[in-house]
């Protein structure tokens, strides 16, 4: 029986299975997909910490110990590719005679550098001016005694000792926090920033200086040498596995070398930072992707319930004819096994395809394990899911009702005309409630949604949060329902709505709509809720590009940035040529300055406030106590107003209107100076300026009192050409003289692990399913909702309806699914955006001041629903083959 | 009720009408050419055996089919009924209820597509439910009555749209003798009282009795025609 069974399903049934069967699929590859999309980032996040690492390990050699020994240690433990020696001493100032002047500085870190060391940390210095190698300082030790390649400055050992050394290059320190950290210090306790004055020695020259006091009683005062070594980066691929492997290495060093050395891991806190980005990458997993899984279950369940009555009525038959309850669900089950192995094959393959072309792999795990749990679980949600859709509204049938019962086609009078318990109590409004509620206790103060402690091995992820997105989308579902059962009850209303299409059978068409009022409620609920899925997620990825973008900008300062090399000075009439270049629409001019506050030092920046708009982005969230545009008016109106970091605010107390004095360094005189300005607003983030304290004030006010205009750099802005080309030809033009960076370089290189190269691949696997589900939902259901109803339409024809009144009722029903579905998809599509920035805010560097709206991928989206539901429409109408009345005789 | 039709010319001419089916590259010939004639006020019993094309003759008359060859046409109707509702009367074996509309929705359906006021189609239907006496079935759904109940409903449909041809495809087909016997009582009754000619496809001798003319069809030829 089952055989035969299973025949006339294929053979009669095939293209409803085969829809069915495409449901599943779909649910199955968006999991599967999810997984390759897991895989891919977190493989890419380690290579992307361990690539931005210069030194990996840092073993700092303790007072008494060999370095001899240190060295052959390190060099012998497991996964070492390179090690070499690093002297580190110190110096009481440094001193240089330029001119007439003479410029002091406070105390001097002195390195000796290894002749390979270059070559084998490339990324640790980057030269700026002079040669490679010889006698470097550090590009703000430069500016501070004011000397270029080829100057002198005297080193003031500590003792009393001085040498004169000439200058060979200015180097910048990219890496220098790691490079001067205090190894084997806690986070805590590490130094607030780099030492301001770094000169870099040859190996010999520093040996010949320091060799004396490494041995003498200055040992313990500052002169040390480091073991800087370079590591295998052959490491597991997700980030959490790595750091536990990279860690373990670096504590069995420690032991072997018992106490003579400790590692300063930064290849480990690389990776340990990783962590949390690859807990986030999980976590978007579950925000952005889960709900597009459950819709498409759902969708399958909607696809499979638009034939329950017939199937129903098919079970009721083979068990008036003797089958047993038993054998009605082994039927059921054969079906549903069949539908959930199509669609599970057809999805993971299908999933394997969006995985090679999006992420360029095909994997659905970082790790075997991983790969096959998720290969077996989107299999078993896919048999779920079929299980749900056909399984068991038969075990419901053969549980709860009797044969006739079953024959029937609607549900009985007071069934149909009760309201569900759930809107009988108003659980769609509870839900919703507390939805918002935990969503708006999630985000409040201190709320970090992912935590991962520097050093700890644990990750917490604060998964009570998601409880609020999914009560939302529970309780906007239900509400759906329950409004649009609500509105399609009143006849009336309904009628007059849909005169326009059904003409005189505009009561007809809303009678009808109204005793099957359940399925169409349903179809718009799952419309709304693809379209909601198709929002929220496009929503958020665009404001996610938008926030990457305004991060690159932020780093990079504008499309091209011309940053003067220290000793060249020029001022803003190097603008112009600039801006001949093909290509240029504008080109700002930066003042870059280091200015006291107090005993502490911080970049200040010099705008012109009323054009550095013109060439880039300044969001208001970068500000706080006004707007980007009236912090910026008030820089022009009030030339000496200052717009300094909230930490300083806070450190010094200050409020709106108080006299700031800052020491800047005169251009004549080369001394500090002060110069008093106004506290005028808060600043967090700028073009070009670090993450931590700077200030902003008016670059004429800031010349004027320092009688220096020189610019430290040039935000040029290409009006969206092509930077790369733009800046090839400034740096051509320009030669050594400035470095010039663009955006498209800088794109690549900035913010955490969790950027643009995963997440464009996550959002165009998304937004595909995105749409897919909204025109299945739209135009699948109406179809398959209209299919069920041949039998009405046959009759209605064989009354004598013409082809205008078929299509008015016809129509009436997909507008109503169609206003109902985009009124439902934009209302709860907006909510969820909102909800999705708010608690994924972790997620963006720099936060966005309000959500990106992809108005384009919305419109095709709407698009592609409205070209679903009229091919639904059009297909419910087109002429049958066969007359109305045989078609009657058959169903 | 009746709409303004020549009352004395014939109602439909199947002058040589012949309808082919295709069954994958196979011609089937359901009907083969047939000339008959429904006149008004015409009783007729269409019978014969099952396949032998008695429902695609009457789907011809009922202008639901295109004949392969040779002609059909309704002087009496003025034209062909396909597309006006209301003109012919059909009764179907079958449940032919809307499922979602109630009985008195049903009932006003064929005088909504015609054109007719919603008001004044609620009024006729209320007076053909009475008329059937199944008037307090009117806010009843098609699968909260019994099948001899709905095709009394469907036979009000035809009354509340006063045809002047009625056409019924084995109207007692689904129901017991006792109930389908009440069923074809009501329609003689409404072809009757509408003064409408009926023609009715039937395999049942008893049925076949109660009507004046018996046509006979078999293996898609109409055989003979004959008193009953």
């Amino acid at each position: 029986m089952i055989r035969i069974w299973l025949a006339g399903l294929v053979r009669r049934r095939a293209g409803r299975l085969g829809v069915a069967a495409a449901g599943v699929a779909v649910a199955v590859a968006l999991l599967a997909s999810l997984g390759a999309f897991l895989a891919s980032s977190q493989a890419s996040m380690t290579a992307r910490a361990v690539r931005d690492v210069t030194v990996d390990w840092q073993v700092q050699v303790q007072p008494g110990a060999d370095p001899a020994a240190v060295l052959d240690t390190v060099r012998a433990a497991a996964g070492t590719t390179q090690a070499v020696p690093v002297g580190f001493g110190q110096a009481d100032g440094l001193t240089a005679t330029t001119g007439a002047t003479t410029q002091n500085t406070g105390a001097a870190v002195v390195l000796g550098l290894p002749y390979s060391y270059r070559a084998t940390f490339p990324g640790e210095l980057r030269t700026l001016a002079g040669t490679d190698q010889g006698v470097l300082v550090a590009q703000q030790t430069a500016a501070n005694l004011g000397v270029a390649p080829g100057g002198t400055i005297t080193v003031n050992l500590r003792g009393g000792a001085a040498t004169s050394l000439r200058v060979d290059g200015v180097v910048d320190l990219p890496a220098a926090n790691s490079l001067f950290q205090t190894v084997g210090a806690p986070p805590g306790s590490q130094p607030n920033a780099p030492p301001d004055n770094v000169v870099l020695l040859p190996e010999a020259r520093w040996q010949d200086l320091f060799a004396p006091l490494a041995s003498g009683a200055a040992a313990a005062d500052g002169v040390h040498t480091q073991i800087h070594a370079a590591r295998s980066h052959a490491l597991p691929a997700d980030p959490a596995s790595a750091f536990v492997a990279e860690s373990g290495q670096a504590r069995n060093l420690e032991a072997q070398t018992a106490g003579a050395a400790v590692v300063g891991d930064n290849l480990g806190a690389a990776l340990d930072a990783a962590r949390s980005d690859a807990a986030y990458a999980q976590v978007l997993f579950v925000f952005l992707g889960l709900p597009g899984a459950v819709l498409a279950g759902l969708l399958t369940v909607a696809v499979a319930a638009a034939g329950a009555d017939r199937r129903r009525r098919e079970q009721a038959l083979a068990r008036t004819r003797g089958v047993t309850t038993t054998q009605v669900l082994w039927l059921a089950a054969l079906e549903a096994g069949l539908v959930g192995l199509l669609g599970a094959a057809g999805g993971l393959a299908a999933a394997a395809l969006v995985g090679w072309s999006a992420f360029g792999a095909v994997r659905f795990g970082a790790t075997p394990v991983a790969a096959v749990g998720w290969t077996a679980g989107a299999a078993l949600v896919g048999l779920l899911v079929a299980a749900a859709a056909i399984l068991a509204p038969a075990y419901r049938d053969v549980r709860s009702a009797t044969v006739a019962a079953s024959r029937r086609t609607a549900p009985d009078a007071r069934s149909r005309d009760r309201s569900p318990w759930w809107a009988r109590y108003g659980i769609d409004v509870l839900l919703l409630a507390g939805g918002g509620l935990i969503v708006w206790s999630t985000t409040g103060t201190g709320y970090q949604l992912v935590l991962a402690p520097e050093g700890v091995p644990t990750i917490s992820v604060s998964y009570w949060a998601f409880a609020g997105p999914a009560l939302l989308w529970v309780g906007a579902g239900l509400l759906i329902r329950c409004l649009v059962e609500t509105t399609l009850r009143r006849r009336r209303l309904v009628g007059r709505v849909v005169g326009p299409v059904a003409g005189r059978l505009a009561s007809t068409a809303a009678a009808m709509m109204a005793r099957g009022r359940r399925p169409l409620a349903r179809s718009v609920v799952l419309l709304g809720l693809a379209l909601a899925f198709a929002v929220s997620t496009a929503t958020f990825n665009a404001t996610y590009a938008a926030q990457a973008e305004a991060d690159a900008q932020l780093t990079n300062g504008a499309d091209v940035t011309v940053t003067q090399s220290p000793g060249v000075r020029v001022g803003p009439e190097a603008a112009p040529p600039l801006a001949a270049v093909p290509g240029v629409r504008a080109v700002e001019p930066l003042q870059h300055r280091f200015a006291y506050i107090g005993k502490d030092l911080q970049d200040l920046y010099g705008v012109r406030p009323d054009t550095i708009t013109g060439v880039t982005a300044l969001q208001d969230s970068y500000f706080q106590g006004g707007s980007a545009r009236s912090l910026m008016a008030t820089l022009t109106t009030a030339p000496d107003s200052i717009l300094v970091s909230a930490e300083t605010v806070k450190d010094y107390q200050l409020l709106p209107g108080d006299v700031v004095n800052l020491r800047l360094q005169d251009s004549t005189t080369k001394q500090l100076v002060t110069v008093p300005f106004h506290y005028a607003g808060i600043v967090t983030e700028f073009p070009t300026a670090p993450k931590d304290s700077f200030f902003v004030a008016n670059a004429s006010y800031v010349a004027a009192k320092t009688g220096n205009n020189a610019v430290g750099a040039f935000l040029v802005d290409t009006g969206g050409g092509d930077v790369t080309t733009v800046a090839a030809q400034i740096q051509a033009r320009l030669g050594a003289s400035a470095t010039v960076t663009d955006i498209a370089h800088t794109r690549s290189r900035v913010g955490s692990s969790l950027t643009a190269v995963d997440l464009a691949g996550l959002t165009a696997v998304e937004l595909g399913f995105a749409l897919v589900l909204a025109a299945a939902a739209g135009g699948l259901v109406l179809f398959l909702g209209l299919a069920e109803r041949r039998r009405t339409f046959a009759i209605t024809t064989a009354l004598g309806a013409t082809r205008r009144q078929m299509r008015g009722l016809v129509t009436a029903e997909a507008a109503v699914l169609t206003v109902g579905g985009l009124v439902a998809g934009a209302s709860v599509g907006w909510l969820l955006s909102q909800v999705l920035v708010a608690v994924l805010t972790g997620v963006f560097d720099p936060p966005p001041a309000s959500a990106t709206v992809p108005w384009a991928y919305l419109g095709i989206a709407v698009a592609v629903t409205l070209g679903g539901l009229g091919i639904a429409t059009v297909g419910a109408l087109r002429p049958g083959r066969r007359a109305p009345v045989a078609l009657l005789r058959e169903l | 009720m009746h709409r303004g039709q020549d009352a004395d010319l014939d109602l439909v001419i199947c002058d040589g009408a012949s309808r082919t089916f295709l069954r994958g590259t196979v011609r089937v010939p359901a009907v083969r050419p047939t000339s008959c004639t429904v006149v008004p006020g015409m009783r007729v019993a269409l019978t014969g055996p099952s396949g032998s094309g008695k429902s695609t003759l009457l789907h011809l008359l009922a202008g639901l089919e295109t004949p392969t060859a040779g002609t059909v046409s309704w002087p009496g109707l003025g034209g062909p009924p396909q597309g006006r509702p209301g003109v012919v009367g059909l009764v179907f074996q079958g449940p032919s209820l809307v499922p979602a509309l109630d009985v008195v929705e049903n009932v006003t359906l064929p005088l909504l597509l015609a054109g007719a006021d919603a008001v004044d189609a609620v009024s006729w239907a209320h007076e053909a439910l009475d008329r059937l006496d199944i008037g307090g079935l009117a806010r009843k759904l098609p699968e909260e009555i019994s099948g001899g109940q709905a095709q009394r409903v469907a036979i009000a449909r035809v009354l509340a749209s006063a045809p002047r041809l009625i056409l019924a495809d084995e109207p007692t087909g689904q129901l017991d003798h006792a109930t389908g016997e009440r069923v074809l009582t009501v329609l003689l009754e409404t072809a009757d009282e509408l003064d409408a000619a009926l023609v009715v496809t039937t395999h049942d001798e008893q049925v076949a009795r109660r009507l004046a003319l018996r046509w006979r069809m078999a293996d898609g030829v109409l055989a003979t025609e004959e008193i009953s």
